[in-house]
């Protein structure tokens, strides 16, 4: 007689191998974990990304060239966004030091990749090595902010962070071989990828584009990326130990979540990120002046994770377009509102830039009080509503 | 009685050819497709699935199992559990080694765990966790023929009892597999050498008016039943197939379950899908979305019901527009009645608006988005909720059969619907009233062996002839379909000499969404009166809403508000009878009625004397002048 096999005997049939989709038209009957957790794990999702990313690609098409370059610019931004919001969004780490990161990554650009025959110094190096070059950097300067994170909480390490902002404005300052010194800047590199010059117009052979245009679709490509990525890091292990450290670090501790690594970490990615999006934001801008990394921009960058969605990704993005096109719509308003001034010297009760400055604080009081979650919120109140169609709830 | 020639046209449907039993219908589908599931059982937030072939192999191993635990040709083997896939491997396992399954609902207590395995003899239980194990260790030294228990949750049971007639389902598995190795063909054999009058199921009827019987189903009975689903004309149009998906929630002991999980799987292959518990039965249908519903009255009852409360929380705009749904669903469903549950190009073109604005939506929510095939019965329905269904384009169909006649009796078939009755007899049933006492008969292959160890009650029911007498009294309306009017022994004689059903006068009662209970008395009375419990949660709802405050259910139901409301309900009731058949007065329950307390039985329908002669005092008040207890008046 043979003994039988009875190691497995009764042993459910787990599904194993990949992520088999659910029946047809039935996408709550999940069989595989992995189909809870996918990033697009129902067909609204998926049709509604798919037609989000078409018409993203034909707004280069569709819009004048002054609005697109807001647009690029606040697609950058967002890159930059979305890495405040992973560290101060999913892992609860107040930071005000992320314009010392984006400024970081800016002249690590500048740096490597500008002209070698200049005036400062410069290496000439091409897009892929200075790109990646300026996140490194920025995340190694966020791996040496992380311990001090680890040791303070809240208040204390918005001060600490707001010291770095301060030091790192003193160093732009006055590293004037690097930076060109206050008042003068340098230039930012060029956009130039695969043989392809982004930022001069007609770069694509082939393409009749402009510079606008070009740039427009770089960065929406590049947002993608880092969205899908950071999108990834929140719903992984990580992310979820970043919230748990969020909703309470003893807490978190107990579970077993490494507070130091994942802090040290959550500076690390949100700084890598600020490098990247300085280093492209940049590009745009074309001129990179050492006193535009102050308090300001940090307090520009938490307005928007605060506008768009506190640790969420579409809402980083919502909240980065929304607050770089800030000055515009400003401007859009003052042709319709006559006691504002759309000049700094012209007439009227304030100009446009007071304007911006108001709105800005208005919107930063409302949203917090009435919608703490931002336009995310907002758009989770709408689609709620009508998922629960016909019911509330 | 068989019609040969039906049989052939079963097995050409089914495409099993000379399968034909349940056990060898499913090894059948196992050899031709072992891949596709059969069934999904959801644990820990996923659906797991089955395929036949895991079906099969499991349920030999059970029987191997058996084997190894020495349960004979003709022995019992009793089930304790929810639905779950090893429900359906210990009944088919039980059956292939020619043993017969007697299911437990899961709510019954120690006494009736007690009467139901001393009165079937079952010398194997298969209990489903420390709750069921419990309830059989309770009584279990009455019980010298029980022999063995498996459990097959092991949580708590483990290493903390130490009775040596435990046995953990894995272990009982592995017992099955050293016996198959052994023994390879053992089961095969067995399944093969079954014969038609073997005995595979004893199920317990409900037990309204005394101790529950154990009606013997034989293998043929249940080849009977699997042959009508499988059959074109018989429920299903068109007819059930693998594509079908099916969501088993009621308790499979009983008749109506077991056919439309167990039987209609095997017969047509349909995938069974098993909740987690009872208590996520809605989310549970929200995600498979079944194509063929089978429901009691009590679970249409409570999908209306939660309709209602959901709706009331709604905001304004989504309550108008709902508003408007439903006054076109109330016009759809009385034009789909008139018209037999067919559409007219009217009707469909509102349909279509309120799909898109509304009813989509809505039967998403409540997972009936992809049902093409509803069904109620088991007990009767107000036709009000049947047309709600149907208005809100559910096709539902109400359908009769009873235990005794293995499910098998009549139904309103697709676009031939007549609302009120409950059908044409299938194909191969017949079914006649009694000229004299106007009671249903139905004689088909179907019928019971008899009951269990009850010869006396086998003959008061089983006649000479073949005829089954079912206890229900009902009529023919257009010849051809059955309208049930009501059980016999609950017909209410007045004083006046007046014959009334009170289960039509429940039902509308019923129909309400804040009434759960209602049991009218009046047999040899003057008049009528009715004792009602209240829906918690609904009447619950509306309390709140207008800010009354409440504590318990008494304390709701005794508010002059609440009873105000049901005054209401009562007198739309009383506009659609006869003076005779009006409730004069009403008393509310104090407590909702509960099976562990004997006033309902393990199928939730009341148990009229028991409830009688709980709340005799009431009913006496009700019938002297004095202001009854509670009433308000």
């Amino acid at each position: 007689m043979t003994t039988p096999n009875t190691s497995n005997i009764g042993a459910r049939a787990y599904p194993t191998a990949g992520k088999p989709r659910p029946p047809r038209g039935r996408a709550l009957l999940r069989t595989s974990y992995a189909q809870d957790m996918a990033l697009l794990n129902t067909p609204a999702k998926r049709w509604s990304t798919l037609a989000l990313i078409v018409a993203g690609f034909l707004t280069p098409l569709l819009i004048t060239d002054d609005l697109l370059q807001v647009l690029t610019l606040g697609l950058f931004a967002a890159i930059g966004a979305i890495g405040l919001n992973l560290v101060t969004g999913y892992a609860g780490q107040v930071s005000l030091g992320h314009a010392f990161f984006l400024g970081l990554g800016a002249y690590t650009a500048a740096v490597l990749g500008g002209d070698a025959e200049g005036r400062l110094l410069g290496l000439g190096m091409p897009m892929y090595i200075w790109l990646p070059a300026a996140g490194l950097v920025a995340a190694a300067a966020g791996l040496l902010i992380g311990p001090i994170a680890v040791r303070l909480r809240g208040l204390y390490l918005a001060i600490v962070t707001l010291g770095v902002v301060f030091l790192g404005l003193h160093i732009f300052r006055e590293a004037n071989t690097l930076t060109g010194g206050p008042g003068v800047g340098r230039r930012a590199p060029d956009l130039e990828l695969f043989g392809i010059n982004f930022s001069a117009s007609g770069g694509i052979p082939g393409v009749d584009w402009t510079r606008d245009q070009q740039l427009f679709l770089v960065a929406l490509v590049f947002l993608v990326i880092f969205g899908v990525a950071a999108r990834n890091i929140a719903r992984s292990g990580v992310g979820r130990a970043f919230s748990a450290i969020r909703d309470r670090d003893v807490a978190a501790a107990v579970i077993g979540v490494d507070l130091t690594a994942h802090k040290v970490l959550a500076f690390a990615l949100s700084s890598f990120y600020a490098g990247v999006c300085g280093a492209l934001y940049y590009t745009v801008v074309r001129v990179i002046e050492p006193t535009s990394f102050d308090l300001l921009l940090s307090v520009q960058f938490l307005a928007m994770i605060l506008i768009g969605g506190v640790a969420t990704i579409s809402g980083a993005i919502m909240g980065a377009i929304f607050i770089t096109a800030l000055g515009r719509i400003a401007i859009e308003i003052a042709h319709v509102v006559p006691f504002v001034s759309s000049s700094v010297t012209g007439g009227g009760l304030f100009n446009v830039f007071q304007l911006e400055g108001i709105l800005y604080g208005l919107l930063i009081i409302v949203f917090l009080i009435a919608e703490p979650r931002g336009l995310y919120g907002i758009w989770i109140r709408i689609r709620n509503y009508w998922k629960g169609w016909p019911f509330s709830y | 009685m068989t019609d040969a020639g039906s049989n052939h046209d079963d097995a050409a449907t089914t495409g099993l050819g000379a399968a034909t039993t349940l056990p060898l219908r499913i090894r059948e589908r196992a050899r031709r497709s072992p891949a596709q599931i059969a069934m999904r059982d959801k644990n820990f937030g996923l659906w797991e699935q089955t395929t036949w072939n895991e079906y099969w192999e499991t349920s030999e191993l059970v029987g191997h199992a058996l084997l190894s635990l020495g349960v004979q040709v003709g022995d019992r083997v009793a089930v304790h559990s929810e639905n779950r896939r090893e429900w359906l491997f210990a009944d088919v396992g039980t059956v292939a080694v020619r043993a017969a399954t007697v299911g437990l609902y899961p709510t019954n207590p120690p006494p009736e765990v007690l009467h139901l395995l001393r009165d079937s003899g079952a010398s194997v239980l298969i209990a489903e966790d420390q709750e069921q194990l419990d309830k059989a260790l309770e009584i279990s030294d009455q019980l010298p023929q029980l022999r063995h228990i498996v459990y097959i949750e092991p949580r708590g049971i483990t290493g903390h009892y130490t009775d040596e007639r435990l046995i953990s389902w894995q272990d009982f598995l592995v017992l099955g597999a050293e016996h198959k190795a052994a023994h390879p063909s053992a089961v095969d054999e067995l399944a093969e050498s079954a014969q038609p009058d073997d005995l595979a199921t004893l199920i317990y009827t409900s037990g309204t008016t005394g101790p529950p019987k154990g009606a013997m189903l034989t293998l043929d009975n249940v080849e009977f039943a699997i042959e009508r689903f499988a059959r074109k004309e018989a429920f299903f149009r068109p007819a059930a197939t693998s594509r079908d998906i099916m969501v088993s929630y009621l308790p499979l002991c009983h008749v109506a379950e077991r056919a439309f999980t167990t039987w209609l799987n095997a017969g047509v292959g349909t995938q069974v899908n098993f909740a987690e518990s009872v208590e996520t039965v809605q989310t549970a249908l929200r995600e498979v979305q079944p194509t063929i519903v089978f429901g009691v009255p009590r679970i249409w009852e409570k999908i209306v019901a939660g309709i209602h409360i959901r709706m009331s929380g709604a905001s304004r705009l989504k309550r108008a527009v709902f508003g408007v749904c439903m006054k076109a669903a109330d016009w759809i469903g009385d034009t789909l009645v008139a018209n037999r549950g067919q559409h007219t190009v009217l009707t469909r073109l509102v349909y279509f608006i309120c799909w898109v604005i509304c009813f989509r939506a809505l039967r998403e929510r409540l997972g009936l988005r992809h049902t093409r095939y509803a069904a109620s019965g088991a007990a009767p329905i107000a036709p009000e909720l049947l047309k709600f269904f149907m208005g809100i384009g559910v096709k539902m169909h109400e359908v009769y059969g009873m235990t005794e006649n293995s499910a098998m009796g009549s139904a309103n078939m697709p676009g031939r619907v007549l609302l009120g009755t409950v059908g044409e007899p299938h194909p191969g049933v017949e079914i006649t009233v009694d000229e004299n006492t106007g009671e249903i008969l139905t004689r088909h292959r179907g019928n019971f062996a008899g009951y269990w160890n009850r010869p006396e009650a086998t003959a008061e029911t089983l006649d000479a002839e073949g005829w089954l007498h079912t206890g229900d009294v009902g009529e023919w309306v257009e010849d051809t379909h059955l309208k049930i009017t009501d059980r016999i022994k609950d017909i209410i004689i007045t004083a006046g000499g007046k014959n009334i059903s009170p289960s039509e006068i429940e039902n509308s009662l019923k129909a309400s969404p804040y009434v759960k209970e209602a049991v009218v008395i009046g047999d040899r009375r003057r008049f009528l009166t009715a004792l009602i419990g209240i829906e918690q949660d609904t009447v619950g709802d509306w309390a709140q809403q207008r800010r009354l405050a409440f504590t318990t259910y008494r304390d709701l139901s005794e508010k002059p508000e609440v009873r105000e409301l049901i005054q209401g309900v009562v007198d739309e009731t009383n506009e659609k009878f006869a003076q005779v058949e009006t409730i004069k007065k009403f008393w509310m329950l104090p407590k909702e009625l509960d099976h562990d307390e004997g006033e309902l039985t393990a199928t939730q329908k009341v148990k009229r004397s028991a409830v009688e002669q709980q709340f005799a005092s009431a009913i006496e008040a009700m019938y002297t002048d004095r202001v009854p207890e509670g009433a308000h008046q």
